[in-house]
């Protein structure tokens, strides 16, 4: 076999045995795939299986629709009308056409180029999941869009959902409006599961109920391919839509209640009314006046009508029932008198002599609102005429007399008692919680010390005391109710979108007052004075319609003096009616109005003969003659 | 009397082999690539007219007498250099490199071409000095002879190719008997001038050696196709996932499937059995190499079968061995089963020549077999050629 006659052998057995070894070295690394092969196809098979699926499958969300919210007999404060949006899945679009594509759906949806592209680069981070990147485009917009669906890969029309909102001349401020996610919150948002192109509420119960009205995505589980294109549908889970939430404010009495303060106040004041139900803290009508209308929100509102809005002195933007904080004036004055004679500082027989102004050592003059003085008064007279002195005497003692008073401490405690210095906890955004001052609140905000001056002005809600007019009511509330501190209800029920029931928010108590049964019943009846007695402060508030209670309340700020040299002032009246076993609680404020029992007594009259008798009554006043802001009057 | 070509029964199974291999691959080809009606477009219609020609040149080179090649050796060494200067010249691009001709619609990649020319150079060279294979002078003319080629498909670039030249080298040396000392020392040199090539690499280059080592450092980039040809082999199982569930080949997770990863996909669609299948026939192809080297009637054909021996074993483990992580992704191709009309007939003809060499055995030189039959008795086989004339 070996004696070939081409050429020379050489040494075979060397060459022969190389050869071999040739078949030694194949044999090797055969041998090193097959034990890759076993290791990765046996023994570790099962682990590349669940990245194969893992890879093939891809979770796309489906959007619920957002559940609507209706006012407290099913009134439809909003709903969702359909519109046309431009939609993008970025694995459908070529990375080389994104510019091109975006800069035709911008010209033709009068977006901006730049943002879409940005948005569908962001999106290719999921790309099977599509992006909105043109909303509520005009049918014909669509129907060119879908026209040129070849020249535009990726891009796809999708029927979706925009809010339109319906009496929002008086439901506004409450119901408040969705729109897009401010940049500085998207991070959080994403991490709730919210997608960036989202609508979210903003303001109102669309913001603090943001949550229960989205409703929870659906999933669509999809295969995929390798560029994440959709090859098919696997499983869905439908969404679960939002629930449709029914507050407990009446429309119609609401917009009456807003007809009341406009009539008043018309294009020149700014006032809060609130009525509550004592007896569950619900919530029956809450109009800041003047406020905004959220149906342009909606849409996206005009920059001109916005910096209308923004730069009206009133602040129609904000809800002054829970973001404006006032001092309460005398309505305030009902803590001392509770303090006092739950400490027993003060029995309902103690009388201090009131001439006028109480001057204290060190030179500071307190002065009572009759500069005449109302003599000696008792606890009854003290909260009906609204005596100042005889506050001043209760909360920080009289240095001449001896008498020992509440001390700032314990005054503060039972500011707290009644739900000051904390917000109550009403369903809305951006509620405030005042300010009940005492020695560390001054120490650590002002930097000075507590003096016995700073005890008489929070006495009569004045200096320090910030409080909201929900505060006011709820606390007024507490009183007539027989001592529980609710927290305001303003979601009535929840709803499914069935019409289910799906909850009844619980009448929650952010406590009981610590006041005794007997004291309460000496507060209501000076309250019931106020309104009813000869000499009341509140007597202007006094209606055939039914018996009521209440307490003006003439807050004074530091603003510019009238020309008499007085400061301007809030005009407050805050009560409950009727007197026994009321039905509602109710606050009225007119900011910058002047004097409680001339300007916001009146008022808060109609208001209660309203509310029973379920009429406007006629305008039996001037409007508030002044502009906003123009300084005291009346 | 009547000179016959002896076929072993090892022939036999080597075409089973073969067209095994071959038909493996066009079933793939089938299920990821462009249906025939694409016509020319279709990687299976390409790669059956490939494989028909391919064939056709099988047999003629198998029936041929391969000390042919060894007279011509230097003109085709010569021809596929400059096919390798023209394709620098006038070649058209893909995925970043110089590699093709355009012949109408058909592709002509040189390079695959040069490494047949190579090794029958290299069979030549070393036959030619069997007399003292030892002698450094013979080993040193022998390095120098890939150097051309080597030279102008870096220059194309094709890094994994260009290596596999020095491959086949290293290996037929060593088959020719040259001295382990100098094998030792160029091994050694290679190893140590590693941090240079890394140096001169390009950066597409050290990217495929850093995510072989760590393909997870950037699974979206260059890391890609290797973990997702691991998860397509792992996931394949013991058995398969069929046509229908692999996943990551039907839905192209798997990218460049018909060349580089057409092993991943086998292995995921049939499973461990699937490639232990296909690496048993590539075991009878290697076995039949290494039994016509060892029986070569000579010399120029022992180092001619050993040299496509060493290319074929070298193709098929780095090929494999990066569909599997355990070899860097380099664009070799699996010989016989990855789309690519060179590389499967020069793979052919490259398999024909060993063939030659076995069929060819005892036989005089231009003595143009008759028939394929009984083995001719040992008397017969000296005086074929005179009864034949």
């Amino acid at each position: 076999m070996e004696e070939s006659s081409y050429r020379g052998t050489g040494k075979p057995a060397s060459k022969t045995r190389r050869t071999l070894l040739m078949g030694a070295f194949a044999a090797g690394t055969t041998s090193l795939l097959v034990g890759r092969l076993w290791q990765l196809q046996v023994a570790r098979s099962s682990e590349f299986l669940v990245q194969a699926e893992a890879n093939r499958t891809r979770s796309v969300a489906v959007p619920p629709v957002r559940g609507l919210i209706f006012d407290r007999i099913g009134t439809s404060l909003v709903r969702n009308i359909p519109v046309f949006s431009v939609w993008a899945t970025p694995a459908d679009i070529p990375e080389d056409q994104a510019a091109r594509i975006s800069a035709e759906i911008a010209a033709l949806t009068g977006g901006n180029k730049d943002e879409i592209e940005l948005s569908i680069s962001l999106g290719r981070s999921d790309p099977a999941e599509p992006i909105r990147v043109a909303r509520d485009v005009d049918r014909d917009i669509a129907l060119i869009v879908e026209e040129r669906s070849l020249d535009l890969p990726g891009i796809a029309i999708r029927n979706s959902t925009k809010r339109e909102y319906f009496h929002g001349d008086v439901m506004g401020a409450i119901v408040g409006f969705t729109g897009p996610i401010p940049a500085e919150r998207s991070e959080m948002y994403a991490r709730r599961g919210v997608r960036f192109d989202e609508d979210i509420g903003l303001a109102g119960i669309e913001k603090s109920l943001q949550t229960d009205l989205r409703g929870s995505d659906g999933r669509r589980l999809i295969e995929v391919e390798a560029l994440g294109r959709e090859v098919r549908e696997l499983a869905v889970t439908e969404p679960q839509p939002g629930i449709n939430a029914f507050l407990t404010i009446d429309l119609e009495f609401q917009r009456s209640v807003n007809e009341l303060l406009n009539r008043f106040l018309g294009d020149r004041g700014a006032g809060v009314a609130i009525v509550l139900d004592p007896n569950n803290g619900d919530v029956l009508s809450m109009v800041s006046y003047p406020s905004f209308d959220n149906a342009p929100f909606a849409e996206g509102i005009s920059a001109a009508a916005f910096e209308r809005l923004a730069t009206d002195d009133r602040r129609p933007l904000i809800n002054h029932a829970i973001s404006g904080l006032y001092p309460p004036g005398s309505t305030y004055k009902l803590v001392a008198a509770a303090g006092a004679l739950e400490e027993k500082v003060a029995i309902p027989a103690t009388s201090i002599e009131c001439s006028g102004h109480l001057i204290l050592p060190s030179g500071w003059i307190f002065y009572d609102w009759l500069l005449s003085g109302h003599g000696n008064v008792n606890l009854h007279r003290a909260i009906s005429e609204s005596c100042n002195v005889y506050f001043y005497n209760i909360s920080g003692g009289n240095p001449y007399t001896e008498f020992r008073g509440l001390g700032e401490e314990r005054l503060a405690n039972f500011g707290r008692e009644f739900g000051f210095g904390s917000p109550t906890g009403i369903d809305l955004p951006n509620e405030l919680a005042g300010v009940v001052p005492d020695h560390t609140w001054k120490s650590r905000n002002l930097d000075e010390p507590w003096v016995t001056g700073d005890t008489y002005q929070a006495a009569i809600g004045q200096g320090l005391v910030q409080a909201t007019p929900l505060q006011l009511v709820n606390m007024y509330a507490a009183i007539g109710n027989g001592g529980t501190l609710y927290k305001p209800r303003l979601v009535d029920r929840i709803e499914d979108s069935q019409g289910e029931v799906l909850e009844v928010p619980a009448v929650r108590e952010l406590g009981k007052v610590d006041v005794s049964a007997k004291n309460l019943e000496l507060l209501r009846r000076g309250l019931l004075e106020a309104v009813n007695g000869a000499q009341g402060t509140g007597s202007r508030a006094r209606t055939s319609a039914v018996v009521m209670a209440g307490k003006t309340g003439t807050a004074e700020y530091s603003g510019p003096r009238d020309a008499d040299g007085n400061p301007p002032s809030h005009a407050w009246f805050v009560g409950y009616a009727p007197a026994e076993n009321p039905r509602i609680a109710f606050v009225v404020m007119i900011r910058d109005g002047g004097e409680g029992s001339s300007v916001a007594a009146p008022v808060a009259r109609d208001l209660v003969e309203l509310y029973f008798t379920g009429e406007l009554p006629p305008m039996r006043y001037a409007p508030l003659p002044a502009p906003f802001g123009s300084g005291p009057s009346g | 009397m009547t000179a016959r070509l002896r076929p072993l029964p090892i022939d036999v199974a080597l075409v089973l082999a073969m067209l095994g291999l071959i038909l493996l691959g066009l079933m793939t080809l089938a299920r990821i690539g462009l249906p025939p009606s694409a016509g020319l477009d279709s990687q299976i219609v390409r790669q059956s007219i490939f494989a028909l020609v391919g064939l056709a040149l099988f047999a003629l080179m198998s029936y041929s007498d391969y000390r042919i090649l060894g007279i011509v050796a230097w003109a085709l060494f010569v021809a596929s250099v400059i096919a390798l200067g023209l394709v620098l010249l006038y070649g058209v691009t893909r995925y970043g490199a110089q590699r093709w001709f355009l012949l109408g619609p058909i592709q002509f990649q040189p390079s695959e071409l040069a490494k047949f020319t190579v090794i029958v150079l290299l069979a030549r060279h070393f036959a030619k000095h069997q007399s003292d294979p030892r002698r450094i002078r013979v080993f040193v003319i022998s390095a120098l002879i890939p150097v051309a080629p080597v030279i102008l498909i870096l220059l194309q670039p094709d890094f994994g190719t260009a290596a596999i030249f020095y491959i086949i080298w290293f290996g037929m040396a060593y088959i020719a008997g040259s001295r382990l000392l100098h094998l030792g020392l160029v091994a050694l040199i290679s190893v140590m001038s590693a941090p240079v090539a890394w140096f001169l690499m390009r950066p597409y280059m050290r990217e495929r050696v850093v995510t072989f080592f760590d393909p997870t450092i950037d699974p979206l980039g260059a890391g890609y196709n290797v973990l997702q040809a691991r998860i397509a082999v792992g996931s394949g199982g013991l058995l398969g996932r069929g046509g229908g569930g692999a996943t990551q080949s039907q839905l192209e997770f798997l990218r460049v499937r018909d060349t580089d990863f057409i092993f991943a996909v086998i292995a995921e669609q049939l499973g461990f059995v699937g490639s232990l299948i296909v690496l048993s026939l590539f075991g009878v192809i290697f076995v039949y190499a290494l039994v016509v080297a060892a029986r070569a009637p000579d010399d120029f054909g022992r180092f001619l079968a050993g040299g496509v021996l060493v290319l074929l074993i070298f193709e098929v483990f780095v090929s494999i061995g990066m569909n599997v992580g355990i070899a860097p992704v380099t664009g070799i191709t699996l010989p016989l089963m990855s789309s690519g009309g060179s590389s499967l007939v020069v793979t052919l003809i490259a398999i024909g020549s060993v063939v030659s060499v076995s069929l060819h055995r005892g036989l005089p030189m231009f003595n143009p077999p008759t028939r394929i039959g009984l083995p001719p008795r040992a008397s017969r086989m000296a005086t074929g050629m005179q009864e034949r004339a």
